[in-house]
């Protein structure tokens, strides 16, 4: 029997079976994706997921890996198959400060690679808002970005090789595409590919130097028009923000009244948190253009935070809004959609449109110098009627997205929760190539099945098993 | 089923998991069921009834829960962790008996004649070596021996002394201060009771007692027993209205943590919400008294002592103070050196160390390990649970830092400058 | 050996699609600035040019985004961004009379490389079409997508062996209001430590290359020297500049036309890397699924069937 079998690999306590154990599990932090898993394994060691994954392999059992699950696209769910955790393999396995880089197994949390790049003046630069919780493998797997990612680049920018487990066993190593090497960029098509493709068994990432000076700027709004025409004017002159936040009146209230508090004005329409890094030489111009661009635009105020400690509140106000937000209503629906930085305000100003007409709470706190829009909608699932306006608005906003030339997921992945979006995006024949590449890691489809790709788009699949759509 | 849960604040949790790394209980045992997103997500089912009050695993992962709330300073939501704890604590208090240690203990410290007479064998089994020698034992005996052990201050000094008259400012103008003794605090470091009246004092507090006062509860509600410790509090809210203190000081970060919470505690018993909530209000942790008059400092010697301080669980989570015991630190001329993680759970948590040694243990040791890394030759902290289980930890581990509270060093302090 | 032209996509994936059927070998190429880089492909391949599939797509400067179709030859995209102040900083090894397609396709490098970002890095989404005729597109205009699984990433530096790039969209820079170019003499004494230092530090230059016997005088330099391009905002590249000073009391600056030369000389040694760079088993199960017949560029890679 599988449980005894795995069992025996990696001890009773690591193997969960009783369904109310494995009620936490059923979600990744969109709680609207809840699917029951039939069982939960977490190894403790690289050997110990080889060998599970080697038993999954032999019984016929599809698995989902799942890092911290953090993730909000309905990614680390199974429905009655296994959840294979890898919280538990957290080593550093080598952190080389010379080299700039870092060996980690999959279940370390991005925040703890910076801890303990810090003593040597670098960091882990790609930083969700999540950093204090998700994990490397998680990031690799959904490609995660984060507030700093517009000046230093994504995950992918940043991981440098993975030792790769497939579902039929066989480990690769993959490594980012180098002057002297030339190959397929499998490492940049594994980044990303949101646990269909295999496991993560050790990552090897980028460490970035800690800039020589960090200068944070709060500029505040009356209008959300005038703040997202401020975002589109510093991008158009150039200059480069290492980040460029956006945060709404009703995002500003619920962080300022939690305990990230971080005295943003609470009659402001939208505030935008920029900062600029570097060399310190040359810094003073760019916060000169940033300023004078946001005060064109009909900023009421632009303050400098004092100190790092004022820096440090300023930013956890906003990587922690999503979850304040939280305690506006008991449900909250998070999307993810990109759009063209010229086209923001014209955008916002529709979404908002959206909300007002279908009566829900729309707040808006996003990464705005990329364009990436996280539209929140605090809500009562209990109340039907409430829930079907909802989603009735998220769709509009995500159609209005798609129109405007744009992505329906900048980091968070497709999981379940986008599946529906794909072939508005891509047409079948996009969609069937996706198919075929994770075909070649994975032809029996035992990696976190049913997710990305609406299956019907598999010609192969489709063909060869008769998988209903 | 989409009903709602009849658990007040578990609606806010939008199970984000920014409380994970935060809890020293998913730290050590890597499952979710262990973390408060997990616990959270138990606890909401088991109001719901979609869970049986008696599954034994449920039960365990709730046991295994320190009660330090480190999650709630992580939570963005507001999720009330705590009271959502002692909820459910309570309801499954009639269906899953109270390990028997943990009875025992409570038994005892609701009844003031039969604490005094363990804490006075306890005091007189610590005049004889006999702790230092069964500290190594395994187990949970040499772990209560090696407590009881790190309680010894030299001097011993029990009674109350009058203070050096010079150092008390004129009475008439002051604030008037009302010590809460503290069972444990009275029982085995009333030299840090003493301290703790002599450093109010001389900050300019009038202090005074306040006869009558009994445990503050904080171990029944924790287990679940919310009924005794309602009347323990009304005990205590009597007795210190009886003294008619402006305030109450606390040194013990446990206890004040409950006292503060009465007003949530009785918020169902109409004769006692109000006097519950106004009591609470005037309830200060002791250094957070002296940190709001800034406390007088004493310039630093030459060989002033290296300090780290660990926070309380219950002071920086439940109480939110961060700040305070680093002024009256400061205070004390001491040459501070910061510890890593000092935010987390040393895994003392009441009556955990006792019921959950081996988990407890494992959350101490990287506290050890960093407190050993400091160099420090003090650790200060301001809980009497913390104090005896890192203290503990050091004797057995035979590191050659002691643990202290704060107001403890500046009395030292303060006494070692009027010598000089 | 024949040669087809192509100028559209429709044309391409019918093309490619019927010597999929017949099992015709194709030889891809676009500008066919850099012939040797095929030397590899089995003779006998019918040759596919596709320089007529050309033309800026798609540029909105506010966005600091373009797409363009892979005939577009590196001069053009040169021109319509530097209009702008911006550029598309891929700059390869070669010359700019190649084509925007082989550059992604080869994923080739240039000196801005290690500053500004590889071609993966630059690359937002591509269309193509692969070798059974079905045209393929992945990833899209905006600056960050993760919809879907990367066909962009494995397209980009295929070589053309898995699809035939038609279309690519990349991130633009804007320009550095303040760009330099100076000549370092690699005259011993540890300059070329001091110059890693440099790289590696705060004030990192956009480009830095070394250039010794042959090379340098080929590029034009008097002896062995470092060609070192410095950009960015005028407080930066000022103090940049003292930084370089402090490296070597010799820098020079240089006229920055230089680089074109530079860059010709550099393009030589990509190759060798090719043969057999793609023999494990889970590349060539990639490459059995977007080229099931082996008929793009066979034999490029030398890899065995
Ligand atoms: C409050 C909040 C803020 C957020 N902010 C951001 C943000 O700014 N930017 C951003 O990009 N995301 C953000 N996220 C989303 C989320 O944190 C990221 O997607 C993160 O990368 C997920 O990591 P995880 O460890 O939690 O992964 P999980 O949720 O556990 O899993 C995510 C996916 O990764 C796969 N996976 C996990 N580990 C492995 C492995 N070792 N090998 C292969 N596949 C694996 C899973 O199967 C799943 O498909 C946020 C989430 C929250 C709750
Ligand atoms: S941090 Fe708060 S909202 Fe987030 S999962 Fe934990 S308890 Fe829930
Ligand atoms: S109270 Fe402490 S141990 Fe319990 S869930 Fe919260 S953080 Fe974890």
């Amino acid at each position: 029997m599988l449980q005894r079998e795995l069992e025996a690999i990696v001890g009773e306590r690591n193997v969960l079976w009783r369904a109310s154990e494995l009620l936490v599990y059923e979600n990744d932090a969109l709680p609207g994706y809840r699917r029951r898993p039939r069982l939960a394994v977490f190894p403790g060691t690289r050997d110990e997921v080889i060998a599970v994954v080697a038993a999954l392999w032999r019984a016929g059992m599809p698995f989902v890996p799942r890092g911290a699950g953090t993730g909000l696209s309905g990614g680390a769910v199974a429905d009655d198959i296994v959840v294979l955790g890898l919280q538990r393999l957290k080593q550093v396995l080598a952190l080389n400060a010379g080299a700039r880089t870092a060996t980690v197994e999959p279940g370390v949390v991005n925040a703890t690679l910076t801890k303990a790049a810090t003593p040597f003046g670098l960091h882990y630069a790609p930083d969700p808002s999540s950093q204090t919780a998700c994990t490397i493998g998680g990031n690799v797997a959904e490609n995660a970005g984060g507030p700093h990612c517009l000046k230093y680049g994504v995950t992918l920018n940043h991981v440098l090789a993975a030792t790769v487990l497939l579902p039929n066993g066989e480990i690769i190593a993959l490594e980012a595409p180098r002057a002297d090497r030339a190959g397929y960029d499998l490492m940049g098509a594994f980044v990303g590919s949101e646990g269909c493709f295999g496991v993560a068994l050790d990552v090897t990432v980028r460490l970035t130097p800690n800039p020589e000076q960090v200068v944070t700027l709060l500029s505040v709004f009356s209008s959300l028009d005038d703040a997202a025409r401020a975002v589109s004017a510093v991008i158009a002159e150039g200059v480069l923000p290492s980040a460029f936040e956006m945060m709404d009146n009703p995002t500003i209230r619920a962080v300022e009244a939690s305990i990230y508090a971080a005295g943003y004005p609470l009659d402001a329409a939208a505030v935008l948190l920029t900062e600029l890094d570097g060399a310190a030489a040359g810094i003073a111009e760019d916060v000169q253009i940033v300023e004078r661009l946001s005060r064109a635009c009909g900023a009421t105020d632009v303050r400098t935070a004092t100190d790092a400690a004022d820096r440090a509140r300023l930013w956890q106000g906003r990587k922690k809004a999503f979850g304040a937000l939280g305690r506006i209503a008991p449900d909250l629906v998070v999307q993810d959609a990109v759009v063209p930085r010229t086209r923001l305000a014209p955008i916002l100003a529709k979404i908002a449109e959206i909300g007002q007409r279908l009566n829900v709470r729309l707040c808006n706190v996003f990464h705005a110098g990329d364009g990436n829009l996280h539209p929140c909608i605090p809500y009562d699932a209990s109340d039907a009627d409430e829930s079907a306006r909802v989603h009735a608005a998220m769709k509009e906003v995500m159609e209005l997205c798609i129109a405007e030339g744009g992505s329906i997921t900048g980091e968070h992945g497709v999981g379940s929760d986008k599946m529906a979006y794909m072939d508005r995006l891509f047409a079948t024949e996009s969609l069937d190539a996706m198919c075929r590449l994770r075909d070649a890691f994975d032809a029996e489809r035992r990696a976190n099945p049913g997710k990305v790709i609406p299956s019907r788009h598999c010609r192969e699949w489709m063909s060869v098993r008769g998988v209903e759509a | 089923m989409t009903a709602r849960a009849p658990l007040p604040g578990s609606e806010l949790c939008v199970h984000c998991g920014f409380c994970l790394q935060a809890c020293p209980t998913y730290l050590a045992l890597d499952d979710e069921n262990d973390s408060p997103r997990g616990r959270i997500v138990l606890m909401k089912a088991l109001a719901a009834g979609t869970i049986a009050d008696t599954d034994p695993f449920v039960g365990l992962h709730l046991d295994q829960c320190l009660g330090c709330r480190a999650c709630e300073t992580a939570c963005p939501a507001g999720v009330p962790y705590g009271q959502m704890l002692e909820a459910t604590r309570e309801r499954q208090a009639s269906v899953r008996p109270t390990p028997l240690v943990a009875r025992l203990v409570l038994r005892v410290f609701e009844r003031p004649v039969v604490l005094g007479i363990v804490m006075f064998g306890a005091r007189v089994l610590r005049a004889t070596r006999l702790p230092w020698l069964l500290a190594k034992l395994p187990g949970r005996i040499g772990a209560s021996m090696a407590m009881l052990a790190s309680t010894r201050r030299p001097g011993g000094g029990r009674a109350r002394v009058a203070l050096p008259s010079s150092t008390v400012p004129a009475a008439g103008t002051l604030t008037k201060v009302a010590t809460l003794d503290g069972c444990v605090m009275e029982g085995l470091f009333a030299s840090t009771n003493r301290a703790t009246e002599r450093v109010l004092a001389i900050n300019g507090f009038a202090v005074t007692a306040a006869p009558g006062q009994q445990c503050c509860g904080a171990l029944h509600v924790h287990a679940g027993d919310a009924d005794a410790a309602r009347a323990l509090a009304r005990v205590n809210i009597a007795a210190f209205e009886q003294s008619g203190a402006a305030l109450i000081a606390v040194n013990s970060a446990g206890c004040g943590a409950m006292l503060k919470e009465y007003g949530h505690l009785l918020k169902d018993d109409a004769a006692w919400r109000e006097r519950a909530t106004l009591f609470s209000k005037r309830v200060k942790d002791v250094t957070e008294l002296l940190a709001d008059v800034g406390p007088r400092a004493v310039t630093p010697s030459a060989d002033a002592p290296r300090v780290t301080y660990d926070a309380p669980c219950h002071l920086l989570h439940a109480q939110r103070i961060a700040d305070a015991p680093l002024r009256v630190l400061r205070a004390t001329g001491a040459t501070l050196i910061p510890l890593p993680d000092a935010e987390q759970c040393c895994g003392s948590a009441g009556l955990y160390s006792l019921v959950e040694p081996s988990l407890s243990l494992r959350v101490l040791s990287p506290k050890l390990a960093h407190i050993a890394n400091t160099g420090a030759q003090v650790v200060a902290t301001g809980n009497p649970g913390c104090l005896m289980h890192i203290g503990a930890g050091l004797v057995r581990s035979g590191a050659h830092a002691v643990a202290r509270h704060p107001v403890e060093l500046l009395d030292d302090a303060y006494a070692a400058e009027r010598t000089s | 050996m024949t040669t087809t032209s192509i100028t559209n996509v429709r044309d391409l994936a019918d093309t490619v699609r019927a010597a999929f059927e017949d099992g015709t070998p194709l030889r891809i190429t676009t500008c066919g600035t850099w012939p040797e880089s095929l030397r590899s492909v089995r003779s006998g391949a019918t040759t596919l040019d596709c320089s007529a599939i050309t033309g800026i797509v798609e540029y909105i400067p506010g966005d600091l985004t373009l797409t363009a179709r892979a005939g577009t030859t590196l001069a053009e995209l040169e021109e319509a961004t530097a209009r702008h102040g911006q550029w598309c900083p891929l700059s390869p090894w070669g010359t700019d009379a190649g084509s925007f397609g082989a550059t992604m396709a080869t994923a080739t490098r240039g000196p801005l490389t290690t500053a500004l970002g590889a071609p993966r890095d630059l690359a937002l989404g591509i269309e193509c079409v692969d070798g059974t005729g079905a045209v393929i597109r992945g990833g899209g205009r905006v600056v960050k997508n993760v919809a879907g699984f990367d066909l962009t990433r494995l397209m980009v530096g295929s070589w053309g062996t898995l699809a035939i790039l038609t279309e690519i969209s990349v991130r633009l820079r804007a320009r550095p209001a303040v760009d330099e170019t100076w000549s370092v003499p690699l005259d011993g004494d540890g300059v070329t430590e001091r110059l890693h230092v440099l790289r590696q530090g705060v004030y990192a230059p956009l480009a830095c290359e070394m250039f010794h016997g042959a090379a340098a005088r080929a590029v034009g330099l008097s002896a062995d020297a470092a060609l070192v391009r410095l950009g960015g905002n005028a407080g930066f590249v000022a103090a940049a500049r003292s930084a370089l000073r402090t490296a070597s009391t010799n820098a020079a600056p240089h006229d920055p036309a230089v680089w074109t030369r530079a860059r010709e000389v550099h393009a030589a040694p990509v190759l060798q890397t090719l043969a057999g760079a793609i023999d494990r088993p889970l590349d060539r199960r990639v490459k059995a699924q977007f080229d099931p017949r082996h008929i793009l560029n066979p034999g490029l890679f030398a890899e065995s069937a």
